[in-house]
């Protein structure tokens, strides 16, 4: 019997053992820097484009440079490896400065028409060249916060009790609505916009004026089904996080599921729930098209959401932005940043109740 | 003296369990939730439902064209509403917004996961969740005063590589030239700039889905495939993509339909053209359905409101095709994860 | 102490055959569970007997594709009845689970009372409740100083005689027990092991479990419950105690008793 040939490949080559040579960290390090400086020296001496220069000075030296140190160190691998690295950060820092170019522009731009007047005051006599110590977003803060509020009171309770359906009966339909709340959440902003401005404002069904003119309610509803499906979906996710085991104690000691779910459920998925409502919350705050549909803009403070024009802080974002004037478009920057905060403030705050969750979370493991 | 149970015996009979509660408390509970459901149903039904009923005339005057043609006159007895150009226009900023965006999404999300050192991934997630959930109105303010210069200058950079003279032969590129031939005055307003914006937009979306589908990979599987002597480039291409590949198109398709739906963060960086503009990306020229409908919806005779609607429906429709096709393949991809 | 029953009902199921949806999982598991007896379900994982203790109060049924035949009568009334409220029945039958699974929202206190409370029995709550099952659950001198405290606070051993608490503040005629000391340490056991003696006094008890040991010390009367490759789970021997664990009729008692397999 011949013996079986054991070693049909060959052995790897690599020499774990082998002290990676200290000149590597100097290679790698001249790698990183050189194509950099030289691409800096050759963009200023022949006066290129930074755009230019970017693409086809500094990162095809990068290239070279990094490849060569990587198959020079590693071999094969460290070609492939040195692209990666490479075309990660060259994509990761473009990302980085998009999107601190957004926040960076909305604060410092923002802050130039901050005051307390911008804060408190209202539109009124108001013209585009009228100086920035004049008139602000007051009244427009006050109308978000009275559409997003009416627009909450109902959204927040129906998108629960879909997640209650959805996590805590056996109904037949949970299929059904899971896939229609997931609908929902494509409906592009100004087709709800559109569908309700139809509905209720444009002049329909043989009448010659609709059923209503353009008011803060019917903006409210236009949010509704672009905050229900968020509320929705993660208040189901925070109803899923509550053990079975809890409800099935609850169960075990003969409490019909109204109860088990009331005493037992929701306080132990109530962070989670107002996680949803601040998220959905954080959803439509800024939403401007269906407003822009169903609501008329005022300069003046309106308080009374069923009648009436009234600004919100995107629809007077929306005014301000294409004026000429630089005081304008700096009050555009300003309800800017106001939107911003409010974000910022409403998904600081579902974030801090997300994180004292997940704690307790791990304390009962 | 222990017995040995015969289990051999006769099997019984099935018994139906009563899965309905008995008390009043429960009936009611149950009831309100099941209504409450029932208006998800009643609002998409009656969306769709109405969207169409207001649309058949539109449809019935205009036939196929309204797709395919490139007309909108709301003048009375001439009325002809096509929305070709918008929808094509809809289509085509948000490829190109894919494109750009995308790699810009794997790569950051692929950063944040695997590379960046732990209190910089932190920052950076919350930062990119943070821009997710920013309203399109802020990103077209930014847009227009800070992206649009930027992405202009570069259009006109890259218009300058637009024609191509070979010795024997000398031709356009026909991306990156004009449909009349002649040099335009302003590189603001084009598909191009816009693809931009909508870039911008859904990269936080998909890299936020990216990084999370990322984080929940197996890490005994890249440890193991690290451990056979695989490089990092190799572990990503050949374990990391291909697994999370699923889940990560999906974010992709959710970035999509929020990009076809995006109205105002375009809406003023776009020059909308009732005139098909099929490739020339840098040309000033273009729509986008929202847009239209944002345009249009004001002064609109009732004729050409249901041609918004119509538009509309239409949009609505494609968002519909395209979430529904997220939500088939993460749910095949990612059982655990539900979106 | 005088509202507590000293004597208990009777269990006793027929032909219970248990599926989740097509798949046959229990097979015509006849047995009687007599007053103030304890019971040990004995028997390899996936043999079925988990299953077998969720029919005996309805809670079987909370799993979706759940099927079952046969009947599980409480003195000599059948529980699945048309006209019998699921809910009455886990009322009458209480059950501690595996993992101790406090109500992570409520104080010591709230959890004890809690079933008075889920159950709308508000009019039962008095301190002595609280005192009477923690005594009951053997507990009572390590929280009596703290029943503000939050359920959680407690070690993993004193939730699971807190749980058990929970359920006799309920008084139930019948009480079940998966595995409740599978996640516990040999002290915890010990008290828990302690207190389902005491119990017995008062109230027909069905243990499951793995430990062989365990169910030596506490149970009267044991049944073993073997799934065969592919077939569903049945009982194979049942009968006192001491007659399974030494006296096995079975050959495959025998073995599995002495650690032969499973």
């Amino acid at each position: 019997m011949s013996e079986l040939d054991l070693s049909a490949l060959p052995r790897p080559k690599s020499q774990p053992w082998q002290v990676r040579n200290p000149k590597n960290t100097w290679l790698i390090t001249a790698a990183s820097v050189l194509p950099m400086v030289l691409a800096v020296i050759i963009t200023l001496g022949a006066a290129l484009d930074p755009t230019v220069a970017t693409i086809l000075v500094f990162l095809p030296l990068q290239i070279i440079a990094s490849v060569s140190v990587g198959q020079y160190i590693y071999g094969k691998k460290g070609r492939g490896d040195a692209l990666l690295v490479i075309f990660t950060i060259f994509f990761s820092t473009l990302v980085g400065v998009l999107l601190v170019s957004v926040m960076f522009s909305v604060v410092v731009n923002g802050i130039r028409a901050m005051s307390p007047q911008f804060i408190s005051q209202n539109n009124v006599y108001i013209s585009p060249t009228t100086s920035l110590g004049y008139g602000g977003v007051g009244h427009a803060v006050l109308g978000t916060v009275l559409i997003v509020g009416l627009t909450t009171l109902f959204t927040i309770p129906l998108g629960i009790l879909i997640a209650v359906y959805l996590t805590e009966t056996r109904g037949r339909m949970r299929s059904t609505v899971r896939t229609l709340v997931q609908a929902m959440s494509g409906l592009p902003s100004v087709v709800s916009g559109l569908f309700i401005f139809a509905l209720l404002i444009s002049p329909n069904f043989g009448n010659a004026t609709g059923f209503t003119q353009q008011a803060g309610w019917v903006g409210s509803i236009a949010l509704f089904p672009l905050m229900l499906p968020t509320v929705a979906r993660i208040a189901e996710e925070a109803l899923r996080l509550v053990p079975q085991e809890l409800r099935n104690g609850a169960y075990a000691l003969g409490a019909p599921a109204f109860k088990a779910f009331w005493q037992v459920t929701l306080p132990a998925a109530r962070s989670g729930l107002i996680t949803a409502a601040l998220l959905g919350v954080a959803r439509i705050i800024g939403e401007t098209a269906p407003l822009i549909l169903t609501t008329a803009p005022a300069n003046n403070t309106n308080l009374n959401v069923f009648e009436g024009s009234i600004a919100t802080l995107p629809t007077y974002l929306y005014s301000y932005i294409s004026q000429a004037q630089a005081t304008s478009q700096q009050r555009a920057w300003g309800a800017a940043l106001v939107i911003l905060i409010l974000v910022f403030v409403l998904f600081s705050l579902a974030r801090v109740l997300g994180s004292a969750k997940s704690t307790k979370a791990k304390k009962r493991k | 003296m222990t017995q040995l149970q015969d289990s051999s015996g006769e099997i019984p009979p099935r018994r139906q369990l009563r899965t309905k509660p008995f008390s009043l408390a429960d009936r009611v509970f149950y009831g309100v939730t099941k209504g409450a459901s029932s208006i998800s149903i009643i609002l998409v039904s009656a969306i769709l439902l109405f969207l169409f009923s207001q649309s058949l005339s539109t449809f019935q005057a205009q036939g196929l064209d309204f797709i395919t043609g490139s007309q909108w006159n709301n003048t009375k007895g001439d009325e002809v509403f096509q929305i070709g150009p918008m929808l094509w226009g809809s289509v085509l900023i948000s490829i190109l917004g894919i494109i750009g965006g995308v790699p810009m999404a794997i790569a950051a999300a692929y950063f944040i996961e695997f590379m960046a050192p732990k209190p910089v991934a932190k920052v950076a997630t919350v930062m990119i969740d943070l821009l997710a959930a920013m309203p399109s109105i802020v990103i077209g303010l930014w847009g227009l005063y800070v992206l649009t210069p930027v992405v202009s200058h570069w259009s006109e950079l890259l218009y300058t590589m637009h024609h191509v003279e070979l010795g024997f032969a000398s031709f356009d590129i026909p991306l990156l030239s004009m449909s009349n031939g002649k040099d335009p005055n302003t590189f603001g307003g084009t598909p191009f700039v816009a693809g931009w914006i909508v870039a911008v937009m859904i990269v936080p979306i998909i890299t936020s889905v990216t990084r999370e589908i990322f984080s929940q990979m197996d890490r005994d599987l890249i440890n193991s495939a690290l451990a056979l002597g695989g490089s990092r480039s190799s572990v990503f291409m050949r374990v990391i993509l291909p697994t999370a590949s699923g889940g990560v198109t999906g974010g992709v398709l959710l970035g999509l339909g929020r990009a076809l739906g995006e109205t105002v963060a375009i809406f003023y960086v776009l020059n909308l053209v009732s005139d098909i503009n099929w490739f020339n990306i840098l040309e000033s020229k273009g729509g986008s359905i929202a847009s239209l409908v944002l345009q249009k919806f004001g002064e609109g005779t009732s004729e050409e409101v249901k041609a918004l609607m119509a538009a509309g429906l239409v949009l609505f429709v494609i968002t519909l095709l395209v979430n529904w096709l997220a939500a088939v393949i993460v749910n095949r991809a990612q059982p655990w994860r539900k979106i | 102490m005088e509202n507590i029953a000293t004597s208990a009902s009777h269990l006793r199921s027929e032909d219970v055959n248990v599926w989740f949806g097509e798949r046959h999982v229990l097979k015509n598991v006849s047995l009687n569970f007599p007053g103030n007896q304890v019971t040990a379900l004995i028997g390899p994982s996936g043999c079925g007997k988990s299953t077998f203790l969720r029919t005996l109060n309805r809670m079987h049924e909370l799993i979706p594709s759940a099927g079952f035949a046969g009947r599980v009568l409480l003195d000599d009334k059948d529980i699945y009845g048309a006209e019998v409220d699921p809910v009455d029945v886990r009322l009458n039958i209480g059950m501690v689970f595996q993992k101790p699974n406090p109500f992570p929202t409520m104080s010591i206190r709230e959890n004890v009372l809690s079933g008075l409370k889920l159950t709308g029995r508000r009019g039962y709550i008095a301190e002595e409740v609280v005192e009477t099952s923690l005594r009951r659950a053997s507990i009572w001198n390590e929280v009596k100083d703290r029943l503000n405290d939050p359920a959680l606070s407690l070690s993993g051993g004193q939730q699971q005689r807190l749980c058990i608490a929970r359920s006799l503040a309920m008084n139930p005629e019948v009480l079940l027990m998966d595995e409740p000391c599978s996640a516990l340490d040999p002290g915890s056991t010990r008290r828990i092991e302690e207190t389902i003696t005491e119990l017995s006094d008062s109230m027909t008890i069905v243990i499951v479990t793995h430990n062989m040991q365990q169910a030596q010390r506490v149970s009267h009367q044991t049944a073993f419950f073997l799934s065969e490759e592919g077939n569903p789970g049945r009982v194979v021997e049942f009968g006192k105690t001491d007659d399974v664990f030494n006296n096995p009729v079975d050959p495959r008692t025998n073995d599995y008793v002495n650690g032969h397999f499973g």
